[in-house]
């Protein structure tokens, strides 16, 4: 009896370094904007993956093991985001990255992530180029949606509403060129009809839209499709609406880049445009799928707002696919996990996503609805609200 | 195809955006023409004001009065933290190298936007219009926005009365002959480092209130500084370095060439001011109504 409580005693000492090494945390590097206009966004991405990891570690891991964030400030400049991601590889050993913002980030790091052999999961960057056929590595997978996605959904709904003439507003950059392009040749197939009567170019972070919105009224269009997001966005509206920009339009106007989002109507509260469409990755009000009401609950709490952010469910959906791979891979080796992702189906807080395995991308569409206000909000919401599900859109 | 109201809208709107310009750039152009510092954290100040306007509009709560209260009331604090600055730690730069200035004034930018992103954090914030300047009238078959026309007729009256101060005060002629000659001033026994003070809490006040007033028709978010500190920078090499008047110039000049330029490059709409920007570089590099640096 001594003798074998000894020998019990003494295999749970020599264990113990070893169970040491099987309790050593999963490291997932987080390589995302946490400074300058981008952490709008970035930050509450990076809380929503910290509150998955939270939870998760709070149910004993995955495979018996805790996941570990780090979160790195990209600077929102791609050659930032590349010297962070190698460091977390070299430096810091991480198993995986999950991150990068803007869709010169992404496509950065995904050359890191092939380098290096290590699976990478964006859950923002939305350019088509980062999973296009000769930029797809093994190693790289997308939550977020493509521009391509998001062009042809705006364009479905604008090809219902009884308008000919359509304009569009964009930034000028890589994200504002390519889903505007996506929405208007969408559109011209659809709807052969419509006429593109005028494009605005704005630079990224113009301060001044005015000499824009008086050359786009000039052309008279009946409808415009905009791309402006975040502050962007606000900005613009703020300037369009004493101008009559919307009354002209009569409301006719869909603004993707997330315009719709309870961030941008809730800064804006009375002044935003009501009336107009939009778009939103998520959205505290919506009713969803069951789980939705539950995770909205749980991250009002975890962030301590009533009204929680919309973008927590990007960081919090990559991370749930990267713990679904693992658990399924049975392990952290990158090629294993990699080969797990494909056609892999999650449960996520939104719905079912899944990750084609063509493309490396998930199905991952967005809410679409008309801005009103409602008596429960001191901001405009999407009502009715409604996910538009890309995949009979997309090649 | 271009009818005379829609030309009319667009130098409105170029005169607007003027105005704006003129307030940030004309405390930037003042702190280097007086104090010989090119005050990079002068976009900050402005910031800074921003989000000052909007703290006290959320105080204060709805009202008539609560944004002029708040506009003002930022740009008395930017001035008292401008002045806070200048005395505790610019003063130590004056007569430096360039470089040192260029060093600590991107220092103060980096501290102030992240104690900035403390307080406020990431979210964009967003401030109404004043209520008696809500609407919009007609004129000439352009809309133009009530606010708009407070700033078109504001911009010159602080141009107005910042002429007069220099042109027929005492302490007008002590800030030009400081510009000049800063020993003989002192020699002469005028508190040279008070009057330098005075300067910088002044400049600070207008990259305030610049900041408090912008608030109702653009977003305030981290990183405003950055962007408005390149703008006004362009607008003050462009009107020269230090010249108040050309300061004004170089704002008319960027809104109009702005507002113009996207009908003839639509697509790049900011490269007509910098294409304006370098040939003023090129052939009167001390700027349009600046003066040659001996």
């Amino acid at each position: 009896m001594v003798v074998r409580a000894f020998l019990v005693m003494l295999a749970a000492v020599l264990a113990l370094p070893l169970g040491a090494e099987a309790q050593k945390p999963i490291k997932v590097g987080f390589p995302m904007i946490m400074s300058g206009p981008g952490a709008l966004f970035g930050e509450p991405a990076a809380k929503g993956a910290q509150m998955f990891v939270d939870e998760i570690n709070a149910k004993g891991g995955v495979l018996g093991r805790k996941l570990e964030l780090l979160v790195r400030d990209t600077k929102g400049n791609a050659d930032e985001a590349v010297r962070v991601s190698r460091e977390l590889i070299l430096k810091e050993n991480v198993d995986f990255l999950v991150g990068t913002l803007t869709s010169a980030e992404g496509p950065a790091v995904s050359v890191v992530a092939k380098e290096n052999q290590v699976v990478f999961i964006a859950p923002i960057p939305k350019t088509d180029q980062l999973t296009a056929p000769d930029k797809l590595h093994p190693y790289v997978f997308r939550v977020a949606a493509t521009t391509t996605m998001e062009g042809r959904s705006a364009a479905e709904i604008v090809a219902k509403w009884p308008v000919t003439t359509v304009a569009t507003i964009s930034p000028d950059y890589a994200y504002g060129q390519d889903v505007t392009r996506a929405f208007v040749e969408h559109l011209k197939k659809i709807k052969p009809a419509v006429q593109i009567v005028d494009q605005q170019w704005p630079k990224l972070g113009e301060a001044d839209y005015t000499p824009f919105i008086n050359a786009q009224l000039a052309k008279k269009p009946q409808a415009v499709f905009s791309s402006l997001w975040g502050g962007h966005f606000v900005t613009f509206a703020k300037q369009a609406k004493p101008l009559g920009y919307f009354d002209a339009i009569k409301y006719n106007f869909i603004g993707v880049g997330e315009a719709a989002s309870p961030e941008s109507t809730k800064s804006m509260g009375k002044d935003y445009p009501v009336g107009i469409w939009g778009n939103s990755y998520d959205a505290f009000y919506w009713e969803g799928p069951p789980a939705h009401k539950d995770y909205v609950a749980r991250l009002s709490k975890y962030l301590r707002d009533e009204y929680p952010s919309s973008w927590a469910i990007q960081g919090y959906i990559g991370l749930q696919f990267l713990t679904e791979a693992i658990r399924k891979a049975n392990g952290t080796d990158s090629d294993k996990v990699s080969k797990a992702l494909l056609g892999l189906t999650v449960d996520t807080p939104i719905g079912k996503q899944t990750i084609r395995a063509k493309d490396h991308q998930a199905n991952r569409g967005q809410l679409y609805g008309k801005t009103v206000m409602d008596p429960k909000y001191p901001f405009a919401i999407m009502k009715p609200i409604e996910y538009v599900d890309p995949t009979k859109f997309i090649d | 195809m271009l009818d005379p109201s829609f030309l009319f809208a667009q130098s409105l709107s170029g005169l607007t955006a003027a105005m704006f310009l003129f307030l940030i750039a004309s405390g930037l152009s003042l702190v280097f023409g007086v104090l010989r510092v090119l005050n990079f954290a002068h976009g900050t100040f402005y910031m800074l004001g921003a989000y000052s306007a909007y703290q006290i509009v959320l105080w204060i709560g709805p009202g008539p009065g609560t944004f002029w209260v708040a506009a003002l009331g930022a740009a008395l604090g930017i001035a008292v933290l401008g002045g806070l600055i200048e005395r505790l730690l610019f003063r130590h730069l004056y007569g430096k190298e360039e470089l040192y200035h260029l060093l600590f004034t991107y220092a103060l930018v980096l501290i102030l936007s992240d104690a900035a992103k403390i307080l406020w954090g990431t979210q964009q914030k967003s401030v109404s219009r004043p209520p008696g300047l809500a609407g919009a009238f007609t004129l000439f078959g352009v809309t133009v926005p009530y606010y708009n026309l407070f700033i078109l007729l504001l911009g010159p009256a602080i141009a107005l009365g910042f002429w007069f101060m220099l042109q027929r005060t005492r302490v007008g002629r002590f800030i030009r002959a400081a510009a000049l000659d800063r020993e003989t001033l002192g020699t002469l026994g005028v508190n040279v480092s008070g009057l330098y003070t005075g300067v910088f809490v002044l400049a600070s006040f207008l990259g305030g209130l610049g900041g408090a007033l912008v608030t109702p028709v653009r977003t305030i978010v981290p990183g405003m500084d950055t962007e408005i500190i390149v703008e006004a920078f362009v607008v003050v090499v462009i009107g020269g370095l230090g010249s108040f008047w050309g300061t004004f110039l170089g704002a008319l000049i960027y809104g109009q060439v702005l507002s113009f330029g996207i009908l003839l490059f639509p697509r790049f709409s900011i490269f007509s001011v910098f294409a304006l920007m370098a040939a003023v570089l090129i052939l009167r590099p001390w700027g349009l109504l600046g003066r040659p640096l001996k």
